[in-house]
């Protein structure tokens, strides 16, 4: 056994994979290396297939009865037990701090919310903090990059555990970025409100990604990588925006 | 101050294109949040101090009848006259209303955000009284006619280009590009000011209720002269301000100096309590406190209490990256950045300031750094929820919202639709991303790449790969 994990082997851990309707629409490849990286660390990997999406962008635009439609269907999607994994440190904040927002007044959904918000992580998070992995078991090599997406560092509180795996890959040359804490622009519905502000900030955050010298950069949010990666392909820069699940599983595997 | 909110998003347009404000916010917020950054690095106690400046705020709220009752007690004993102003009409009259009284001409008056809550200087003008702003930053854009654009660094928008400008135009003073020549012309005519006032008006940082003292934190002791020099002291300030004892102030000191510059301690920290007493070398023969309510009593209420703590350092206006974008007069009041986005439609109505709480990414920045741990990113969406509720979102937003949660009830729709966007998408753009989108997407577009839906999505491709319908 090549990678190194504080589990037991025997015993399965039951993960339920959250996919996210932005990498089920845009970046297949994303779930799919999530679910490669869980496999190898011993997880097994269930996908319930009636979630569609959390509600983030009604509930972040104040569209509170939409969201809370939305809340109660993936409520309704996930088992009664078992973690639940998603590669996006903002859905899971979603889950998290939203959904007890949005359920404050129905004291049985905020049961059930806070109940599911305790077993959901984002997957770095539940690599490095459940599963005890130390060494990712990745192939990809170059320099890489990492941006903090805000919702996993700061709403959940995520700083170190997707260095940490980025530092124990053997081919890549880890390089922090200035100001990697600071936002994208992306911000979901505020990318559409405010374009021009979102795109001064990207276009910042694009600066800094280049200083850097790498040739990918990485976040554990596609929403943030969305943005980066659209300014890097408008203007051809040098460097690809690659999710940090795909770079855990290693060389890309059909897509 | 005349409210212009509404106007943010074009106000935000202007100020993405104008070259000078860029250069002067890139290099202004930098250098406070650094300095912030290594100021809080270099003092332990700091998150500790947080949470008692914080439950200390909680507790004057929940009591704030009290300790305002206690602070007035005790400020009367003192000498001082203490006027409360339901709203900006009746503190304007009660402004002029002392000066005439005092038979005050002119006034030298310290930064006071608070005055610019109930434009002060054009009521007291309005009364003949003549008013001059002295602190640097209020004084230069007195000349320039404009409105602050920072809590604490209200000419932050203003290049020393543009004020040695300014500085020749209204004061007949040489152009030069050295900051302390600039200081030293300002001081020379504010001098003669400070000197021929027959009032000072500041504002206060903190009341203080158990000996009925104001305390203002200032770097330029401008606040000291205009409360010690002239025959009167008029101080501007909300009723949230109040702490309950003095003993409370070093914990505060703590934090406002650290959050706002960085600074350890400001240049002044002055505490003035009460009339010059017989034997006092100097000080103002009457000092009138003006308390303004101006819709907090009616925020103390509600869902938003928290946002009373507020000490207006401005530490989330340096942290936001939309304020850093923008800048100050993009939120078209006199509170930008963060706390502006949250307070103004709180003190001015959500139908007057309606696209300030969407003025955020939700990034989380100001509220890790906000000094009294105010729930920032919780109260913008609030805010937006109270939007929907108070009928003020489009119906463009609405209509979307119900037809993006009706395809999200099923999981089925969403994948018939995935996929026709796929094959309809990996037609159109052979693969490559999308450069140019309809409107309302347009704008996303302009700078920026789109990417093309997969040709299927992941959950069918699960389905085909496990063999899986369920």
């Amino acid at each position: 056994m090549p990678y190194t994990t504080g589990m037991d082997p025997e015993r399965s851990v039951p993960v339920s994979l959250f996919f996210t309707c932005l990498a089920d629409a845009f970046s297949p490849g994303v779930c799919h290396a999530a679910v490669e990286v869980l496999e190898r660390f011993g997880a097994t990997v269930r996908v319930p297939l009636s979630q569609t999406c959390c509600g983030q962008p009604a509930f972040n635009s104040g569209n509170r009865k939409e969201a809370r439609a939305m809340a109660r269907k993936f409520l309704g999607s996930f088992p009664d037990d078992g973690y639940i994994v998603t590669p996006s440190g903002s859905c899971a904040a979603m889950v998290k701090h939203g959904y007890p927002v949005l359920f404050r007044d129905e004291p049985r959904t905020l049961a059930r919310a806070r109940e599911v918000g305790e077993r959901i992580h984002e997957l770095s998070q539940f690599l490095v903090d459940v599963l005890g992995v130390t060494d990712p078991g990745s192939d990809f090599s170059g320099r890489v990059t990492y941006h903090d997406s805000c919702h996993l560092r700061r709403g959940l509180g995520v700083v170190e555990a997707p260095r940490k795996l980025l530092r124990a890959i053997p081919g890549v040359e880890f390089v922090e970025m200035e100001e990697s804490d600071r936002c994208c622009g992306f911000g979901g519905v505020f990318s559409v409100k405010h374009p021009q502000i979102s795109c001064r900030m990207t276009e910042r955050k694009v600066e800094r990604i280049l200083a850097t010298g790498a040739g990918t950069v990485t976040s554990g949010d596609l929403g943030c990588l969305l943005s980066i990666q659209g300014m890097i392909s408008r203007y051809g820069y040098p460097v690809k925006a690659i999710h940090l699940a795909e770079i855990l599983a290693g060389k890309p595997k059909g897509n | 101050m005349e409210l212009d909110a509404n106007a943010f998003a074009r106000n935000s347009r202007k100020a993405l294109s104008d070259k000078a404000l860029q250069e002067a916010l890139g290099r202004t917020t930098g250098r406070f949040m650094l300095h912030r950054a290594a100021a809080v690095a270099a003092f332990p106690g700091f998150e500790e101090a947080r949470e008692r400046a914080s439950a200390i705020k909680m507790d004057v709220l929940a009591h704030l009848d009290a300790y305002l009752g206690r602070f007035v007690e005790e400020a009367e004993k003192r000498g001082v006259v203490v006027h409360v102003a339901r709203n900006a009409a009746q503190a304007r009259e009660i402004a002029a209303r002392i000066a005439r009284d005092e038979g005050v001409t002119l006034a030298v008056k310290s930064k006071s955000m608070a005055a610019e809550e109930i434009s002060f200087n054009e009521a007291l003008e309005g009364a003949g009284v003549t008013v001059v702003e002295s602190d640097l930053g209020e004084f230069i854009i007195q000349l320039a006619g404009e409105a602050p654009s920072h809590i604490i660094a209200p000419a932050v928008h203003k290049t020393r280009e543009e004020v040695s400008l300014l500085f020749e135009r209204h004061l007949g003073e040489p152009r030069t590009d050295s900051i302390p020549e600039l200081v030293g012309m300002a001081r020379r005519h504010l001098r003669a000011k400070f000197l021929s006032a027959g009032m000072g008006v500041s504002g206060a940082n903190f009341l203080v209720a158990d000996t009925g003292s104001l305390v203002l934190v200032t770097n330029e002791g401008n606040g000291r002269m205009g409360a010690v020099l002239p025959r009167v002291h008029l101080a501007v300030v909300g009723i949230e301000k109040v702490i309950p004892r003095m003993a409370d102030l070093p914990t505060f000191l703590r934090l406002l100096p650290r959050s706002a510059s960085g600074q350890a301690i400001s240049s002044y920290v002055s505490i003035v309590t009460g009339t010059k007493r017989a034997g006092d070398p100097e000080g103002p023969e009457r000092m009138h406190i003006l308390l303004l309510d101006c819709g907090r009593s009616a925020i103390l209420e509600g869902k938003y209490r928290e946002i009373l703590k507020c000490i207006r350092c401005g530490a989330c206006l340096n942290a936001c990256p939309v304020y850093q974008s923008v800048g100050g007069h993009a939120y078209g009041w006199v509170y930008s950045g963060p706390i502006g986005a949250v307070l103004t439609p709180l003190l001015v109505g959500l139908p007057g300031a309606a696209p300030l709480p969407d003025a955020s990414t939700l990034c989380g920045a100001c509220a890790e750094v906000c000094p009294v741990k105010i729930p920032l990113p919780d109260f913008l969406l609030e805010l937006r929820s109270d939007a929907r509720d108070q009928g003020l979102k489009t119906p463009g937003e609405i209509a979307g919202m119900k037809g993006y949660a009706g395809v999200m009830k099923r999981a089925g729709l969403l994948e018939a639709i995935e996929r026709i966007a796929g094959v309809l998408g990996q037609f159109f753009t052979k693969g490559k991303a999308i450069g140019g989108m309809p409107y309302p997407f347009s704008g996303w577009t302009e700078r920026r790449d789109f990417p093309v839906p997969a040709a299927q999505p992941f959950r069918k491709q699960w389905k085909i790969r496990r063999g899986v319908t369920r």
